[in-house]
């Protein structure tokens, strides 16, 4: 298992099944938002909320545009078992604890949204020295980018006060969008042997020339042989 | 990896060092995570402490609420880590976010810790705080956690540091980058909209306290380091030198020797506090100097007490 996409070709790029694997979780579930917001969408915007749904539907086009016409895709027999795994977790299912049904199905699909943007990470996937004449890559981080953006209706929504008599229902929808996910996410990418979990272990290139700096560490040891001198001096 | 199960949220941490030494409990400020603790682990271990760091709720490799933070929680974690560490004499010291953490640990259970180290912490948050969080957070929303660092580095850390890494600065933010997620720095954040001043709450603090201050700490100047100084009984104002609000980061080899000096007297029944105002050393195993008697240590400039209070008649 490695803790990044990759290895990378000759050419500093992901290769062509990973991107495939990784393009297709992402249109699925930023597919399925998109869907979530067309079918929310009224024809004439008639208060100031409707306009910010109108701004993630079409950021979500956007994203689904760009996956399509940045990944190098190649076919991949397991896509068509995925594809219908994925979209069965993605159908919306009204908050449980909200007595109003309307009004379950708009947390959950805020929920799904919040977990979505916040969860995929799709830039933290690439590895440090990846091109950046890769398209597939420069969509990753734009997608990732974008995300902290249009993760902020979500959360300024499920945050609200209107639903502070149900807040524990809320957190509980966003808790399960969030589990369930991570859950697909995670199995996608040990399907193209990708485990995410030890990345905080590897050093970066910045760590490793650190732990090479002759002048940063004569400052760490500096201080330690100081530190014993004195204290055998006071002893 | 270690875990500590708070309610029902994992927390990362580590344990090093002699079971019986007297301990460390450092908490992260924001965007850190437990391997930016590493150079301490291994001075403090060296002089016989015990030391535990973690990944605050939210932050590195522990838990992430996906909507709400609560600094309780935050408090409860690190008594559950006291509580993991047994009976010796626990200290603890958190920078920044994390030393609010630690202020708060103190007033709420100072009966279970031997010292207090806020680093570049504060009680309140002023107005110019107030706005440069909120910029942060705009700045984090808008750019992600990458545009925060970028805004961090240059507030946070020296010339002499930053001018040698310039060149890596990507690179050295990555680590934080992957570990940390937006919605959850947000969250914690936001744990901020209603604070509430801790310095009514200050007096009730009576273990030692030594508050660490950069002298050119940007984000929590002097003034905010006072506030601590002044209602903390058995507290010490130690400034030091050079140093920027991240100087832990910057300079851990002489942070670690303030950390360890100033419980070695603690333990050894030689600390003063009194509020007093230091200069601290330069270097690891440096001397400390009295800040100047008569002068004003809140002020840039060499500004006597009694010309201050002169100025303030009409």
């Amino acid at each position: 298992m490695k803790s990044f996409l990759g290895p990378l070709d000759q050419d500093g790029r992901i290769p062509p099944h990973q991107q495939t694997r990784v393009a297709a979780f992402l249109m699925s579930a930023h597919g399925a938002q998109a869907r979530h917001l067309a079918a929310s969408l009224p024809g004439n915007l008639r208060d100031s909320w409707e306009v910010e749904l109108h701004i993630q539907y079409c950021r979500e086009m956007e994203i689904l545009s760009l996956l399509a016409r940045a990944t190098s895709w190649v076919p991949d027999p397991m896509l068509a078992f995925l594809i219908w795994q994925w979209e069965s977790a993605w159908w919306p299912q009204p908050a449980e604890g909200v007595a109003d049904r309307h009004q379950g199905l708009l947390i959950d699909m805020a929920a799904f949204g919040h977990a979505v943007h916040a969860v995929t990470r799709p830039a933290a996937l690439l590895p440090e020295h990846v091109s950046t004449a890769d398209p597939f890559a420069m969509a990753l981080r734009r997608i990732e980018l974008e995300s902290g953006r249009l993760m902020q209706a979500q959360t300024l929504f499920l945050k609200g006060q209107q639903f502070l008599p149900v807040r524990d229902a809320v957190a509980a929808a966003v808790e399960r969008r969030h589990a369930q996910v991570r859950e697909h996410l995670n199995s996608t990418l040990h399907g193209i042997e990708i485990e995410t979990s030890g990345r905080h272990l590897m050093e970066t290139t910045f760590q490793v020339a650190l732990r090479s700096d002759a002048a940063y560490q004569a400052s760490l040891q500096g201080g330690q042989a100081k530190i014993a001198h004195n204290d055998k001096a006071a002893s | 990896m270690p875990s500590l199960a708070h309610g029902l949220n994992r927390i990362r941490y580590e344990l090093h060092g002699p079971k019986e030494g007297p301990a460390y409990i450092l908490i992260n400020g924001l965007t850190q995570y437990v391997e930016i603790w590493h150079p301490y682990r291994d001075a403090l271990v060296a002089r016989g402490f015990r030391v535990a760091i973690f990944d605050l709720l939210g932050q590195g490799v522990s838990e992430k609420p996906t909507l709400f933070i609560n600094q309780d929680d935050q408090v409860a974690v690190v008594h559950d880590l006291v509580v993991e560490l047994g009976g010796g004499p626990v200290f603890l010291a958190g920078i920044s976010f994390g030393g609010v953490i630690a202020l708060r640990y103190a007033i709420a259970h100072g009966d279970t810790i031997a010292g207090l180290v806020p680093i570049s912490a504060f009680a309140e948050v002023s107005p110019q705080l107030f706005l440069l969080g909120k910029a942060m957070m705009t700045g984090l929303v808008l750019g992600g956690t990458s545009y925060l660092m970028d805004l961090l580095f240059p507030m946070n850390l020296s010339n002499a540091w930053i001018g040698p890494h310039i060149h890596a600065l990507e690179t050295a933010k990555r680590r934080g980058w992957l570990l940390n997620d937006v919605f959850a720095l947000q969250n914690l954040m936001e744990s901020f909209l209603d604070f509430e001043p801790l310095t009514p709450q200050l007096p009730s603090i009576r273990v030692p306290t030594m508050i660490l201050n950069g002298e050119f700490d940007f984000l929590t100047p002097r003034p905010l380091q006072e506030t601590m100084r002044a209602h903390i009984p058995d507290s010490a104002l130690v400034i030091v030198p050079h140093a920027y609000h991240a100087f832990t980061l910057e300079k851990p080899a002489l942070t670690a020797d303030l950390l360890a000096r100033f419980a070695d007297d603690v333990v050894a029944g030689r600390w003063q506090g009194k509020g007093s105002v230091w200069i601290g050393p330069e270097k690891a195993g440096g001397e400390f100097t009295p800040f100047p008697a008569g002068y004003d240590h809140l002020r840039a400039l060499p500004v006597r007490l009694e010309e201050r209070e002169e100025a303030k008649v009409p």
